[in-house]
């Protein structure tokens, strides 16, 4: 496309900061994190806390042994201290009257496996935390092993495919509604596909938690570790949305509504056949996928519609 | 020579005496998981709070990694915080524990001690703070309900201070002492004020400050790490004198001290000496009264501090003396002793070679009772006169 002919991205009429990081940072070639990682400071302002724990995001959040690769204050916790240690912070912050917004951002397996007591804690609590989890579907940071967020099906290190092995025997747990079923201020899925959807979300998110906890959950593609070219990774999180395998939705006040609606969904293998780690399955496994997908689905419809 | 206001005396337990020194200190967060013999400190404090007598921020959280995280978060923050736990509830926040030392946050813990699981044991031991004691950690015990009190307060002053910036833990054993109630003096909460004041002559100490590019972070920093580790290990070396001085201080304003590291009872002429730490330190008080009436010349020194070691005042001590009898109340695997014997074994170069004798009683809530320890009197009293001795004894399962 001639340059100047193509609209410019709505995303950017939100950035109210320019971008808080180093021009090069040690995140790999195409990483859909770090095209979020970017965008949380310049919508939510170069003020904010960051405060996170060992996963992709770490090395250039916290260093490395490198400092940090970017100008905001940050906290790095254990694996299992993000929402708390964000809970003490803002704690402090709200007894001695200084208006701070604190976001925790982790990847699935700090917020889903190891790290989910404690985040399962601050949002019963609703304390005033943004949490956002970038989704990557397992523990890529340490070599992709599956955590509880990756799908039916897929090959990691620790589901790999075998002789008798087929991946990753039952599908992932779905945060988003869990932590919906905490009632904090606000709930939302987002992806690296829809900017703009994504950046009304983070913005909404720096007045809800104004009144409470806040839980963004982003599908965030991993090219090394699910096997996808790198330059196709945000085309995979547009087929995500396409297929209804990551539906768009938001919730305040207990009332989820989906964000953007997929007028004629295409198969679930639109997806998967841009990744790699999905390539052992057969007709009826992608089936079995593709029912899943479409049980998930069809819930979330169900209370969106609900709500309209 | 007093200088405070009298306080008022209330008969309390000792986890009482803990939730009012915790007010009288006025923290921004408290955050703490109920696990017993410490719940009702938590509770009180709730209860505190409730009745407007207690302004920080509670935070209920679901589970004691929880509450050391968010202790941390809010000591980062620059707000003084605290957290109480017991054995169990200690493993459980071991990583945040580890991660309170690393950065340094001033946090005060108080330990209700109680043995370690497993075995499944809810009963006091002091095997918990053992455990974690090469974590960089303050470790201080007490004997009694005031002393709990009075050093929670003093171990505000020393985490805080500007040349240490150390959590401390203040330990006491479990039913015993998180249980019984004695008499507490709780003092008008000015006096504490004033005697935690010197704290805000200090410069500030580091903190994350919004808009400012400054990470604290957990992801080492190659040589970085190490010059920490120096650092946090040579602020621990400081810590010694820090506490003599501020159990000093506290004794000028309110008429009581403990000696700070170690405390010395009837030691000026001993030949022997009994090594305590905790509850136990009472009866064994009255154990020494009653062997001097016999003529025998026994002292007695209470561990106040485990970490840092209290090597050069235990060397002064302990120089000199003809044999010296430890009652632990912990085991060391694979060393077959407790603990506290195990680190006077190190002061060996200090204090040269004396007869040692190591008396392991009192796990999971067993009394060490007066004639348990008049055994080790008598015992350690032989082996001063140079007969042959055991290195270490299981009090109550090795008959003597």
């Amino acid at each position: 496309m001639v340059e100047g002919t193509k609209k410019r991205n709505r995303v950017f009429d939100y950035f109210q900061s320019e971008d808080q990081f180093a021009g090069g940072v040690a995140w790999c070639a195409g990483c859909s994190m770090e095209l979020l990682a970017r965008l949380v400071p310049k919508i939510m302002g170069k003020d904010i806390v960051i405060v996170g724990c060992p996963c992709c995001s770490a090395p250039v959040l916290f260093g490395q042994n490198l400092g940090a690769w970017h100008k905001m204050a940050s906290l790095g916790c254990v694996m299992t201290g993000v929402p708390s240690s964000a809970t003490g912070m803002v704690r402090y912050y709200r007894k001695t009257g200084q208006d701070v917004t604190v976001v925790c951002f982790t990847g699935d397996g700090g917020a889903a496996d190891v790290g989910f007591q404690p985040l399962s804690g601050a949002a019963e609590r609703n304390e005033n935390v943004i949490y956002i989890c970038y989704d990557n579907e397992g523990y890529m940071n340490t070599g992709v092993q599956r955590s509880s967020a990756t799908p039916l099906g897929a090959s990691t290190t620790t589901t790999p495919v075998g002789k008798v092995g087929r991946g990753k025997p039952t599908h992932s747990k779905y945060m988003p509604l869990v932590m919906l079923m905490h009632e904090p201020a606000y709930v939302a899925t987002a992806t690296l596909s829809h900017l703009e959807d994504l950046a009304k979300k983070l913005k909404k998110a720096m007045e809800k938690v104004k009144e409470g906890f806040v839980y963004i959950h982003v599908f965030a593609p991993c090219p090394v570790g699910w096997r996808i070219e790198s330059n196709r990774v945000i085309e995979v999180c547009r087929n995500a949305v396409r297929t209804n395998y990551f539906p768009l939705w938001e919730s305040e006040g207990n009332r989820p509504k989906l964000t953007v609606e997929v007028a004629s969904p295409k198969p679930v293998s639109e997806m998967t056949k841009l990744i790699r780690k999905f390539s052992h399955m057969k007709e009826d496994e992608l089936a079995a996928l593709q029912k899943a997908v479409d049980e998930r689905y069809a819930l979330i419809k169900r209370l969106s519609d609900g709500n309209k | 020579m007093v200088s405070a206001q009298k306080g008022q005396v209330r008969v309390i337990t000792g986890n009482s005496a803990a939730a009012h020194a915790v007010r009288l200190c006025r923290p921004d967060v408290v955050a703490s998981y109920p696990i017993t013999p410490m719940s009702e400190l938590v509770e009180q404090l709730s209860q505190f709070h409730a009745d407007g007598l207690l302004d920080a921020e509670m935070v209920e959280v679901e589970g004691e990694n929880s509450a050391m995280n968010a202790v941390v978060g809010a000591s980062i923050a620059g707000g003084r915080a605290f957290t109480a736990t017991s054995a169990a509830g200690l493993a459980f926040m071991f990583d945040a524990f580890l991660v309170a030392a690393g950065y340094r946050a001033p946090v005060v813990m108080a330990n209700a001690n109680r043995e370690m699981t497993s075995i499944f044991s809810v009963s006091c031991g002091q095997q918990d703070i053992w455990t974690v004691r090469e974590s960089g950690w303050i470790q201080i015990a007490v004997e009694g309900c005031q002393e709990i009190h009075d050093a929670i307060i003093m171990a505000f002053r020393l985490g805080e201070d500007y040349d240490i910036q150390l959590p401390v833990m203040v330990c006491y054993d479990g039913f015993y002492l998180s249980y019984s109630a004695e008499a507490v003096e709780i003092p008008p909460i000015e006096e504490v004020d004033k005697f935690l004041a010197p704290l805000k002559q200090q410069p500030e100490r580091p903190r994350i400050i919004p808009g400012q590019a400054l990470g604290c972070a957990s992801h080492g920093i190659l040589e970085g790490f190490m010059e920490l580790r120096y650092k946090h290990s040579k602020a621990m070396t400081r810590v010694p004198k820090k506490l003599d001085e501020i159990d000093d201080a506290f004794g000028k304003q309110f008429g009581r001290c403990y000696g700070g590291q170690i405390e010395e009872y009837r030691t000026e002429d001993a030949d022997i000496v009994l090594v305590t730490s905790g509850s136990v330190t009472g009866t064994a008080r009255t154990v020494v009264d009653a062997k001097r009436e016999e003529g025998i010349k026994v002292g007695l020194v209470k561990m106040r501090m485990f970490r840092p070691f209290p090597r050069e005042r235990l060397a002064q001590v302990l120089k000199g003396r003809k044999a010296i009898g430890v009652i632990d109340r912990a085991v060391c695997f694979g060393w077959d002793c407790g603990p506290m014997y195990l680190e006077l074994r190190a002061l060996t170069p200090d204090i040269g070679n004396i007869p040692m004798l190591d008396y392991i009683d009192g796990l999971a809530n067993l009394d060490i009772t007066i004639p348990h320890i008049e055994r080790v009197v008598n015992e350690t009293s032989a082996a001063a006169q140079g007969k042959p001795y055991q290195e270490v004894t299981w009090i109550p399962l090795e008959e003597d």
